[in-house]
């Protein structure tokens, strides 16, 4: 069915075709939540709230870009402020943690390649790992990354330039696996 | 020859494929839950209905209660008996005013409550902050009105007061920690067993009688 067809439907009220669009963008939508959020249950609850408010927003979307472009921005956004919420939730707990003193104090270096990788990736700033996971993980083009995240072409790939800078820096030990 | 950036790049797109990789999607199980949260949040807007026409109700009473009593104030005045306009208190203008306390306090008592019920559960959203935002109006015209004279009521008014601005100004993206210093505030004030105790037992039409 024509994606035009089908939300012509949904804004109907048909609820086949609503579960034929949530079927058709899902995956996607679950996949780059999991991999910004990496958890399970965050991902969850961020898909779910991306389609509870794009079946809410539909009227409002004109067509003027593919539906998965406005979805994905409706993602982004979703996923960017829960992330921040929880972080500053943690950072709290963190912090009441240290000051009771029950911090497991300072771990030890994660020799392990993959490992210190996820580590890296998790440190880069909100923006640049967005863009990072968005291109090189999840393969969106930069159109569709300024499309969704609302910047120009030229700052997604400025941002993936600086990530991949940031994460070559962090991961200097393991030079020899790039070169050989 | 590939460039050493190049080599990096292209290491880095595929190591980081096993960055946070996802499960496979759980399809049914996200969507049975999507259709769960709609019907309840569609249920929540047909909630705030009667709470809209209550507040309407609420505030039309108070403003006629407040144009009879300058009008009365102003017969006062005309009469020349040099009675202020607090003292001045007539039967008519007195019911009014108690009914209009009665039912705010009523409504504010099930808003208070429901707050804090849903604050346990998880489920505080962003329609508390609108709902105190209407109670917070009728808040401030009480006081404004003769029905604050009385000092017990003032106080109660203020203290409501407060909190109805702490959960008007919850941000979107409030945390655990904001709502947590409103219900120790409410709850070092005694609040909610003080809203309690002003309310007169029985239906709100027979509280109207005798209230406070």
């Amino acid at each position: 069915m024509d994606e035009r067809d089908l939300i012509n439907r949904v804004r109907a009220g048909d609820g086949t075709a609503e579960r034929a669009l949530y079927d058709a963008h899902v995956d996607r939508v679950y996949r780059l939540a999991y991999r910004l959020a990496g958890d399970d249950v965050l991902a969850q609850d961020f898909t779910q709230e991306t389609f509870i408010r794009a079946f809410a927003r539909l009227d409002t979307f004109r067509g003027d870009s593919a539906l998965s472009t406005w979805l994905h921005a409706i993602t982004t956004t979703v996923v960017l402020n829960g992330l921040r919420k929880v972080k500053r939730f943690r950072q709290r707990e963190a912090d009441l943690e240290a000051a009771d003193g029950v911090s497991g104090g300072r771990r030890e270096a994660e020799p392990d390649l993959k490992a210190r990788l996820t580590r890296a990736i998790d440190a880069l700033p909100q923006g640049y790992r967005t863009v990072f996971v968005m291109h090189d993980v999840e393969g969106y083009t930069h159109e569709e990354i300024g499309a969704a995240l609302g910047v120009e072409t030229g700052t997604s790939k400025a941002q993936l330039s600086r990530a991949r800078a940031k994460l070559r820096e962090a991961l200097a030990d393991f030079a020899g696996e790039w070169v050989s | 020859m590939m460039h050493d950036d190049d080599r990096f790049n292209k290491w880095l797109q595929e190591t980081a494929k096993g960055y946070h990789d996802p499960r496979p999607t759980p399809r049914d199980e996200m969507w049975a839950r999507i259709a769960a949260e709609r019907q309840r949040r569609a249920a929540r807007v047909i909630e705030l209905r009667p709470w809209l026409r209550w507040t309407l109700a609420a505030a039309a009473l108070l403003v006629l209660g407040v144009g009879i009593g300058r009008w009365t104030a102003l017969q006062d005045r005309g009469l020349g008996d040099g009675t202020p306009v607090a003292a001045s208190d007539t039967g008519g203008r007195g019911l009014l005013y108690r009914v209009a306390a009665t039912q705010y306090l009523s409504r504010t008592e099930a808003f208070l409550t429901g707050f804090r019920a849903d604050l346990r559960a998880g489920r505080a959203d962003a329609r508390f902050t609108g709902q105190a935002r209407d109670l917070l109006t009728t808040t401030r015209l009480l006081l404004d009105s003769p029905a604050a004279d009385d000092p017990r009521l003032r106080a109660l008014l203020e203290d409501l007061e407060l909190v109805l601005v702490q959960i008007s100004q919850l941000p979107a993206g409030r945390d655990p920690h904001d709502t947590d210093l409103i219900t120790q505030g409410m709850d070092q004030r005694s609040v909610l067993p003080k809203l309690r105790s002003a309310i007169p037992a029985g239906p709100v039409p027979v509280r109207t009688e005798g209230v406070l």
